[in-house]
């Protein structure tokens, strides 16, 4: 894969667009500081991998969410965050089919549309549950909510 | 598919945005700050969206989930927090043991798929490097002939109308499951949400015999 957005076209960009001086980068690519060659140099293109790791990243944000938060809501709303990093996948494959010679595969973005349905449908039956709970207990804490604890 | 120029630091700017909102809706102290930033870490995840050439989704996405269901999120808040934890008077998390464990086990589950997605990905990379250069030269021209807003100054995408056939064409039976679902979510919703006042107005039987 060729480096498309490899320094040179990046330094241009910047100059050109958001007239950065050139002493700026003489600045930056002293031997002492290569972290900024590294960065921009390491095939660090967005490509179809840079979305999945971002989707991967999100998902976790959510289980730690639903692992170690005691409030229902927040646990609620980590799982939509799971459920929207599944989403960034799957539109990042249809582009991906896209661009590898089927131009109109957009089954993943119709899939995508489903998620989206199921995911509303979870939140309407997950905060009724939510409401009836509290009206019961009076309590949104899951650690409080132990009746089938023996 | 690799972006370039603007598009690159734009997916930098989103993608950073939206694990930053994340991150900090994890560990917000009040359920409505938590909320606000899932609304900045969806609307980022839309932006997502638009650079992959998916404007259908990503206006879905605002539409449905920032405009629908936080709305939803944020009046079961206000119905229900009772704001012991914003006093501090609650903790925030599990107890020490158990909240050490998910994170540990959240930093493996992360080591794994990123592993994975890697290797995956390079093995990919290879099968489709040759295809993927000559279907650009294809993109390219496909997306040439695309006819012209009406400003002048951009395309008017066939997204949405390739999103609309294959709803109605193939996607058509789960279309239709996907109706009675929401129905029966309404239909649960309103019922499980429901007071005992109103249970009894409605002149069910209570099974506990108060009424």
């Amino acid at each position: 894969m060729n480096p498309i957005f490899a320094g040179d076209a990046m330094r241009e960009l910047l100059m050109r667009e958001l007239l950065v001086p050139e002493a700026f980068f003489f600045a930056l690519q002293s031997p002492a500081n290569n972290l900024w060659n590294q960065i921009i140099h390491s095939g660090s293109a967005p490509d179809l991998s840079k979305f999945l790791v971002v989707g991967a990243l999100l998902f976790v944000i959510g289980v730690a969410g639903v692992l170690t938060r005691r409030n229902v809501i927040v646990i609620f709303m980590s799982i939509e965050l799971m459920l929207n990093a599944a989403n960034l996948n799957f539109i990042a494959f249809s582009r991906y089919l896209q661009d590898t010679g089927n131009l109109n595969a957009v089954a993943g973005q119709v899939f995508t549309i489903f998620v989206i349905v199921v995911a509303a449908a979870e939140a309407a039956i997950g905060l009724g549950i939510v409401i009836a709970l509290y009206r019961n207990r009076a309590t949104i804490f899951v650690d409080e909510i132990d009746l089938l604890k023996w | 598919m690799t972006l370039t120029g603007w598009e690159a630091v734009f997916f930098w700017i989103f993608s950073s945005a939206a694990l930053i909102a994340a991150l900090l809706m994890v560990m917000a102290r009040s359920a409505v700050h938590a909320a606000l930033f899932l609304i900045s870490s969806l609307v980022s995840v839309a932006a997502l969206f638009v650079l992959l050439g998916a404007e259908f989704v990503a206006g879905v996405q605002v539409l449905v989930y920032v405009g629908g269901v936080m709305v939803l999120f944020l009046f079961v808040i206000m119905l229900v927090n009772v704001g012991a934890e914003e006093r501090g008077s609650e903790r925030l998390f599990n107890g020490q043991a158990q909240t050490i464990a998910a994170i540990v086990f959240s930093l493996l589950l992360m080591v794994g798929l990123i592993y994975s997605i890697n290797q995956g990905f390079r093995g990919l990379a290879e099968r489709d490097s040759t295809r993927l250069a000559e279907v650009a030269e294809r993109r390219a021209a496909m997306s040439e002939r695309l006819p012209l807003g009406a400003t002048g100054s951009a395309k008017i995408s066939r997204d949405t109308e390739q999103i609309g056939a294959s709803l109605y064409r193939f996607a058509a039976l789960p279309f239709e499951i996907a109706s009675v679902v929401l129905l029966v979510a309404i239909v649960g919703a309103v019922l499980l949400a429901r007071t005992r006042k109103q249970e009894a107005a409605s002149g069910d039987v209570d099974p506990e015999g108060t009424t």
